[in-house]
């Protein structure tokens, strides 16, 4: 009990350090715990904001209609998919960079930075410039057809479309990760590879034994990181499909169904259990892969 | 993609906005009442800001539209006229700002999406302020009745386009074919022998609106009691043809199959010989094509019935503006005989008047006609509040079945169930 009581000048100390705290305070509860509390209670809630404001307590309504909603399944669906694909080829092809950089070639500062320069183009102009690039008459077609490979209609083709955002999304987010696994990669002291060298480690061999063990840590952080970024895909399938999450919802994405829901057909409340929904399976794929890797972490 | 801050907030996407809306909301019902007060009282001449909100699909007809203003800015020489656009997305960003409080007093309003704004009570209705002298029944029937909701009325049309067919004169003469067709059938089988490796005899929009006239064109419904009907026997038939003129006869195509931006653009560049489309075309093809040779005529009859569809724009008031009565002079004056003559001139857009479609001329005549001609037996794009759940389930689905990834009644049996599903929800 005694431990709860403060003195006198402990008192002021405390409030002096909340007082230094309260714009920091003040500001995450404004921007950021208002807003999720007041998204929970709108996902309970049946919200009209376009003329006379109303919210109607409804309990799980918003969550069990979920179940019959065919296009929050195929939203879930193609973004799990997405998600499936993007994650390890990012991570995977980030890694291979990073290593390829790593090698001590000539030049490799320059290609550093020309690697890197697809994560610091906005997604919008990224957008727009592969969209170009995916045209039936496009760039990417005649270098196929150039090649003899068969060519696609990547935008229009529903087949293909979530699989041109992939493939534009990889190409832009590999390298951010790429940075990441450099600098772990200039951590690992060079005696351990000197000390597989002794015992007569290939390349190979160097690179599986030594080098992916000691970035691990590295590998967790660049999947979560990936699997967080990925579940939230929007503003990509916005710009291919003009909002629509078309051809035949093949681009639609969770947050994409989500902004169509809120902006569009004025259900706040059923947008915002979707939110809410979303960040829970976020969070479940980010607690199972953190189980999957508990050593070692550094995030 | 790894904007982890921003999405941070984008998983509790809804709530920042809706906070700020929230806040803003009430924010302005505090200024009205204060705004309200100070303005009251100078209602004579005073100078009045309206604002007016619209989007704007070329310069040109932002010019015109200026145009028009100014011409009623000098009549009332007290109101100024705010206008601004909204480029893309209009109905999210408009409907977000009547949440916010922040809309103009007087904006564009498609008849395609007026039922839901009027069922949510955001509108002014518009009857009290209406006099004889501005001649309301001079108004083409089916374009006002777009608007018309509980007997009252919520906007007025301020112009219409219309659709017809676009040949390609230069290839017609190529393959031999001396006249435009006239029943469908004539059509097909003139796109037959237009289409040649690379061009396509026939161009399709899939979209409902584009289609919707023809799927009812075998006594179908595509709409019953606010709900999608699109499993209509007579409406699969009627839409049947157009499938199969891509993935049987493979005589059509859409802009999308050739990679084109919109129809337009897939007729401008000579990649379909002949093409459904409205009125805009003109100065589009004027401005990007001037050398493509082409006419128009009205849209070949199905089962010896004209069809076409129409489409209308209001402008309608903001329930909570305040200053209602200048934002009535200006919809008076913009949707009346003398400011829809100068805006119509610039022929982007038909008169939605009588008088002012007779007394309009063309310099054009041959190429306005089938248009004008139109606007008496088209179907007017307008439904009721569920259309655009409607629509765009007709979009998805349909879109698949005309690749050719499903049959036409397995998408259109897809696009009521899924449609319904959601309207009932």
């Amino acid at each position: 009990m005694a431990k709860w009581k403060l003195s006198k000048s402990q008192l002021r100390e405390t409030g002096q350090g909340y007082l230094f705290m309260s714009p920091a305070i003040l500001t995450i509860v404004v921007f950021l715990i208002g807003p999720i509390l007041f998204a929970l209670f709108l996902a309970f809630n049946r919200v009209n904001l376009l003329g006379d404001v109303s919210f109607e307590f409804v309990w799980f309504d918003n969550f069990t209609r979920m179940a019959n909603d065919e296009r929050a399944l195929i939203a879930l669906k193609n973004t799990a998919f997405y998600v499936g694909i993007v994650v390890p080829v990012q991570t995977i092809l980030a890694l291979v960079l990073a290593s390829s950089l790593n090698a001590g070639m000539k030049g490799e500062k320059w290609f550093r930075v020309i690697y890197f320069l697809p994560t610091l183009t906005s997604s919008a102009v990224l957008v727009m410039i592969f969209m170009w690039m995916y045209r039936p008459d496009g760039l990417i077609n005649t270098l196929l057809s150039g090649v003899g490979l068969p060519t696609y209609n990547w935008v229009n083709d529903p087949s293909v479309a979530l699989i041109s955002i992939m493939i534009m999304n990889i190409w832009a987010t590999a390298p951010f990760f790429m940075v990441i696994y450099l600098a772990a990669l200039q951590d690992i002291p060079d005696s351990l590879y000197e000390a597989a060298e002794l015992d007569g480690a290939s390349g190979v061999q160097k690179f599986w034994h030594v080098t992916v063990p000691l970035l691990r840590p590295v590998t967790a952080f660049a999947v979560i990181m990936g699997i967080i970024g990925t579940f939230q895909l929007f503003d990509q399938s916005y710009m291919f499909s003009g909002g629509s999450g078309g051809p035949n919802n093949s681009t639609l994405t969770v947050v994409l169904l989500i902004y169509q829901y809120a902006f569009s057909n004025n259900q706040m409340g059923y947008a915002a259990a979707l939110a809410v929904a979303l960040a829970l399976i976020i969070l479940t794929a980010t607690l199972i892969q953190r189980k999957l890797q508990k050593d070692e972490q550094v995030y | 993609m790894m904007k982890r801050a921003m999405w941070l907030k984008a998983s509790v996407l809804t709530s920042v906005f809706l906070t700020g809306a929230v806040l803003t909301a009430c924010g302005d019902d505090g200024n009205n009442a204060v705004d309200g007060g100070a303005n009251g009282e100078g209602n004579g001449e005073e100078e009045v800001t309206v604002r007016l909100t619209g989007w704007q699909s070329s310069p040109t007809e932002q010019r015109y539209l200026e145009e028009t203003i100014e011409a009623f800015e000098e009549e009332y020489p007290h109101i100024n006229v705010e206008m601004d656009t909204i480029a893309d997305q209009y109905m999210d960003v408009l409907q977000t700002r009547l949440i916010g409080g922040e809309a103009a007093d007087v904006f564009f309003l498609d008849a395609f999406e007026a039922p839901r704004l009027i069922e949510a009570g955001v509108l002014e209705p518009l009857d009290d302020y209406i006099t004889e002298e501005f001649d309301v029944d001079d108004f083409e029937e089916p374009l006002i009745e777009a608007f018309r909701r509980d007997d009252q009325l919520w906007g007025l049309p301020k112009d219409t386009s219309t659709l017809a067919l676009f040949y390609n004169k230069d290839h017609f003469e190529e393959a031999g074919i001396d006249a435009p067709p006239e029943t469908w059938e004539e059509m097909e089988e003139m796109a037959e022998t237009l289409t040649v490796d690379n061009r396509y005899g026939f161009g399709v929009v899939t979209d409902l609106a584009r289609l919707y006239f023809i799927a009812e064109s075998h006594g179908g419904e595509v709409t019953v009691d606010n709900q999608a009907n699109f499993t209509d026997p007579n409406v699969i038939d009627a839409l049947q043809p157009i499938v199969d003129m891509r993935n049987e006869k493979e005589i059509a195509a859409s802009p999308a199959d050739v990679g084109a931006e919109w129809g337009g653009d897939m007729f401008g560049t000579e990649r379909a010989s002949m093409i459904i489309e409205g009125n805009w075309m003109i100065e589009f093809m004027e401005d990007a094509f001037p050398d493509v040779n082409y006419g128009v005529v009205e849209v070949p009859t199905i089962n010896d019935n004209k069809g076409t569809m129409a489409y209308t724009v209001s402008y309608s008031m903001n329930g909570a503006s305040e200053q209602k009565e200048e934002a009535w002079q200006l919809i008076e004056f913009l949707t009346g005989k003398e400011g829809m003559e100068i805006w119509t001139s610039s022929g982007l857009a038909l008169p939605s008047r009588q008088s002012v479609a007779e007394s309009l001329e063309y310099t054009d005549e041959a190429i306005y006609e089938p248009f004008i001609e139109g606007a008496s037996y088209a179907t007017v794009w307008a439904d009721d509040t569920n259309l655009p759940i409607i629509n765009s389930n007709f979009e998805n689905q349909f879109a698949s079945a005309f690749l050719g990834d499903q049959e036409l009644e397995e998408a259109m049996e897809e696009a009521e169930r899924v449609a319904n599903n959601e309207i009932d929800n």
